[in-house]
């Protein structure tokens, strides 16, 4: 059996490195941000609008990927809840979690998507749903 | 912006389904599916000890089809969307699958049939103790025979031949395997037989069947076997050996042993890796898997038609029952 044979498959992009990982520590929360694009991590981390939610003990993960193989057709954007989950698709290629249970943030960002809008708009309209 | 929450207090029909081995407790707000996933459901039988829920809305505003698929996942949470109206969420550690669709994706049972129930299941599966397999499935007076090979090895033009030479048909392209306390036990779905454009030279029954193209893009026959070829269906079966399809140059047929180590290393390269947050899962298929692995393995070397390669293979399992009988 070759080594492509052996190969696992990444369908759904969970693998993507993350190089830029911050973290940061307010009390007894803690918000760490992991993504592939370093200005998405910047923004993410310097943004209230997270550091907010972060108000438990625990803190807050944010996983943001930027999916340059995604799509990017589409502008509408549509939020489905249900009990702590809840899921905001723009278009067919961003579409962001949040757990509440677990205070995950996770997500792929379209490339026509910039990461200004991200926090300022669609991180915001996710979590104050 | 459209703000939709699948509040389980609107979901008014409420029911229990089986699917490939996994219970299923349905809430949706539409009886028109709740009577299209029943009729695909599957009596209980060797059912895995763990279901999910599926918990579905359907929003009568919107009657658009089913777009081109795309799917995308982090952590234990993936979801899959199939144009703006039609999302699927799926939550791994909770065993559960939310959905919002048109009023067109509500009635279309070969969505629900051939796209939806495997690829929930292909998701769900490892937290409920069920591992699909990228292999085909056929019976023989209660044994199973696993068929595995890479794509275009010939799984599914092997799996019509046998079915049409006296074998029972469970699957041909994924096959969902669960434990249980004495052995394994594979689980088919019912999806239909995806057959290559060159299959209609060895099968008269693709005569007037066209070619779509598929979920991965590949042009291809998409046919349901018992209709087309007058298959038997089997839904389960417990599994006796795995054969790993290998075609070759040049008409001919030769079987020699396969080590476990191998087989373990194709089922594991033919499953999904999984996140570091799913540890529970990644623990309970590594124990199926290594059940499959301990089968009685071959290489199945082959070239020549399907027809040939049916028959060289029905010698072989009828001898392998002998040395197991004798």
């Amino acid at each position: 059996m070759t080594q492509e044979q052996c190969r696992h498959p990444d369908l759904l992009r969970r693998f993507v490195p993350t190089p830029y990982v911050f973290s940061i520590c307010d009390g007894p929360n803690r918000l760490l941000v992991e993504s592939n694009d370093l200005e998405i991590a910047l923004r993410v981390r310097r943004a209230g609008v997270v550091h907010r939610q972060s108000n438990r003990a625990g803190g807050m993960v944010c996983k943001l990927i930027r999916d340059m193989a995604g799509p990017v057709e589409g502008s509408e954007m549509t939020i489905v809840s249900d009990g702590p989950l809840r899921v905001l698709y723009l278009g067919r290629g961003t579409l962001l979690f949040h757990d509440d249970e677990r205070s995950e943030l996770l997500g792929f960002i379209a490339r026509d998507v910039k990461a200004e809008e991200l926090v300022s708009s669609l991180i915001p309209a996710l979590l104050d749903a | 912006m459209p703000f939709i929450s699948v509040d389980q207090t609107d979901l008014h029909y409420s029911m229990e389904l089986c699917f490939a081995g996994a219970a299923c407790h349905l809430r949706t707000n539409s009886s028109a599916l709740a009577g299209v996933l029943e009729g695909l459901s599957i009596s209980r039988g060797d059912t895995v000890p763990s279901g999910f829920d599926m918990r579905v809305l359907v929003d009568d505003s919107t009657d658009e089809a089913a777009g081109e698929p795309h799917f995308r996942g982090l952590h234990h949470l993936v979801t899959a969307s199939f144009g703006r109206s039609n999302v699927f969420m799926f939550d791994i550690l909770r065993r559960t699958l939310t959905a919002s669709v048109s009023v067109a994706i509500e009635r279309d049972g070969h969505f629900w049939k051939e796209k939806l129930i495997p690829i929930t299941l292909g998701v769900l599966g490892s937290a409920m103790g069920l591992v699909p397999v990228h292999c085909a499935c056929l019976e023989l007076d209660g044994d199973g025979l696993l068929i595995a090979g890479v794509s275009g090895a010939g799984k599914s033009t092997l799996s019509v031949a046998l079915s049409e030479d006296g074998f029972n048909y469970v699957s041909d392209d994924w096959t969902y395997i669960s434990r249980r306390a004495d052995g394994i036990v594979a689980h088919g779905t019912s999806a239909p037989v995806k057959l290559l454009p060159d299959a209609v030279n060895h099968f008269r029954g693709l005569q007037g069947h066209s070619l779509q193209t598929s979920m991965n893009g590949e042009l291809a026959y998409e046919v349901d076997i018992a209709k087309a070829f007058g298959a038997r269906v089997e839904r389960a079966c417990e599994p006796r050996w795995l054969v790993f399809l290998e075609r070759t140059q040049g008409v001919g047929a030769l079987f020699t042993p396969m080590s476990s180590a191998e087989a373990r290393r194709y089922v594991n390269s033919s499953v999904e890796r999984l996140p570091p947050q799913l540890y529970e899962a990644v623990a309970m298929r590594e124990q199926t898997i290594q059940r499959v692995s301990i089968l009685p393995c071959w290489h199945f070397r082959y070239g020549g038609t399907p027809q040939f390669a049916a028959k060289e293979l029905q010698e072989f399992v009828v001898q392998r029952r002998q040395e197991v009988y004798v």
